[in-house]
């Protein structure tokens, strides 16, 4: 099954075109990196795929159900907010800056939605949490607030939170980026974790290493565009392009 | 001086139910309102932003003045006191917790609106679940502030002849030349904003499990 599936979509800030005409087709079970500098649209294009960020140009299907769709030469339309809801809520995202609610424990944390979303009965979606906290190793912080934590906590309790709505694909915005070094490998771990399940994931990231022993594709982006896509030994090993070298080099 | 006190204190039973009852009306409205700022239609956000800007920028006094005789003669209606006297603190109340709310929502970061949708919660949900609770944490200091400030401002009633702490205090003053009267009144407003200063640092402690 295609699980996303993006044609020649644009996205502008204002006079930055943050995305220039992307195609993307994530099959199940593929583990795509994302890489290439900073401003290059790796976030932006992730983010498209779960409706955070609004396109103007070109078609996103989801699921091979079609979210996004465009008449020829007309701008975009969206279908609507609640048939939206039903996708993004099976597609889990991991971000920088976690994103956890303060004001819920962590227990509370990663039963929110499915509470308020699935409509899981209080007694299983803890106990889903409760065996979500055991997998990302935080058994005994189910009473915590995100505030007693440290980073590498808070980003295996994001984990959790997005894993407990039994997500079909999950997207990891540079996941480790905010963390302190000694944290990053917690992180990783977890997310190598669900690789060895054959999570269908795809994951934005500067760790080069973990890209290449994680994903069965990298995807290397620059000024809005996918450059180079393909396995990771095409693009670590012998990369082609002068600027997916240098970059390549830079980073490692 | 008994016989004062009680006639006081029978005044300040009308000073609590004028802010009881503004206090439940105006800020689950003033909730409302402040979404309604901040996600609603240019035409919503129109008509919200004309009356905070009038209800804010107009005396407390002249609206109760209006309320109670303007709008029956202009609609030949006729309006209780008390009734006139909550429509006004009602409305003006609103308005100002209208603006709190505001300011305490877009306190919030926006990656709560981001994690919240990634996982597929609908707007009313995240507002009533993640964002509004974070909010009244953040806005108690100027709530505290508009519930101390509603006490004394219900004084302003004795212009439409309702037996408040003041009207009944200055009775007293006229008719018994006992200047001591102003101090009772003075104790006993004291008394009752104390009473809220003491149950904000209350609940500001107890909302501050999750600093």
């Amino acid at each position: 099954m295609k699980v996303v599936n993006l044609k020649n979509i644009e996205k502008s800030f204002g006079t930055l075109k943050a995305l220039n005409g992307v195609d993307l087709v994530i099959n199940k079970g593929e583990i795509v990196s994302i890489i290439g500098p900073s401003g290059s649209g790796k976030s932006t294009l992730l983010r498209c795929i779960n409706h955070l960020e609004i396109i103007e140009q070109g078609t996103i299907d989801i699921f091979e159900m079609p979210i996004a769709n465009a008449k020829e030469g007309e701008k975009t339309k969206y279908i609507s907010e609640k048939e939206l809801r039903k996708i993004i809520q099976r597609i889990g995202m991991v971000f920088q800056g976690f994103n956890l609610f303060p004001h819920k424990s962590v227990l509370e944390n990663i039963m929110e939605a499915q509470l308020t979303v699935k409509k899981t009965p209080p007694a299983e979606a803890k106990a889903i949490a409760l065996e979500l906290l055991h997998k990302v190793g935080l058994d005994d912080k189910e009473k915590a607030y995100p505030s007693q934590l440290s980073g590498g906590q808070k980003q295996r309790v994001a984990i959790a939170r997005a894993l407990a709505m039994q997500p079909e694909i999950m997207l990891f915005d540079e996941p480790t980026s905010a963390l302190d070094p000694e944290l990053v490998g917690e992180v990783l771990q977890v997310i190598k974790k669900l690789a060895q399940e054959h999570m269908t994931m795809i994951v934005v990231t500067h760790e080069m290493a973990f890209a290449r022993e994680i994903s069965n594709r990298v995807i290397f982006m620059d000024e809005g565009k996918i450059m180079m896509d393909g396995k990771p030994d095409d693009i670590f090993v012998n990369p082609t392009h002068p600027r997916i070298k240098t970059f390549i080099e830079r980073m490692i | 001086m008994e016989s004062i006190i009680f006639y006081i204190l029978a005044g300040a039973n009308t000073t609590l139910r004028i802010f009881f009852v503004t206090l439940i009306f105006a800020i689950p409205l003033g909730i409302l309102f402040a979404i309604g700022k901040i996600a609603g239609g240019k035409i919503i956000k129109g008509i919200l932003d004309i009356y905070t800007w009038l209800l804010r920028g107009t005396p407390l006094m002249l609206q109760i003045f209006f309320v109670f005789y303007g709008i029956p003669q202009l609609l030949g209606i006729k309006l209780d006191r008390d009734l006139a006297a909550y429509i006004a603190f009602i409305i003006n109340y609103t308005a100002y917790f209208t603006e709190i709310f505001r300011a305490g929502i877009l306190s919030i970061e926006k990656g709560q609106f981001e994690a919240s949708k990634a996982l597929g919660m609908s707007y009313p949900q995240t507002m009533r679940r993640i964002v509004i609770p974070q909010a009244i944490k953040r806005v108690l200091p100027p709530v505290g502030n508009e519930f101390i400030t509603l006490i004394k401002d219900t004084s302003l009633v004795m212009v439409i002849a309702i037996p408040d702490i003041m009207r009944n205090t200055k009775e007293i003053v006229s008719r018994e030349a006992s200047p001591e009267t102003f101090i009772i009144a003075a104790v006993i407003y004291l008394i009752l904003t104390y009473g809220i200063v003491f149950l904000f640092s209350k609940t500001e402690k107890r909302l501050s499990y999750y600093d």
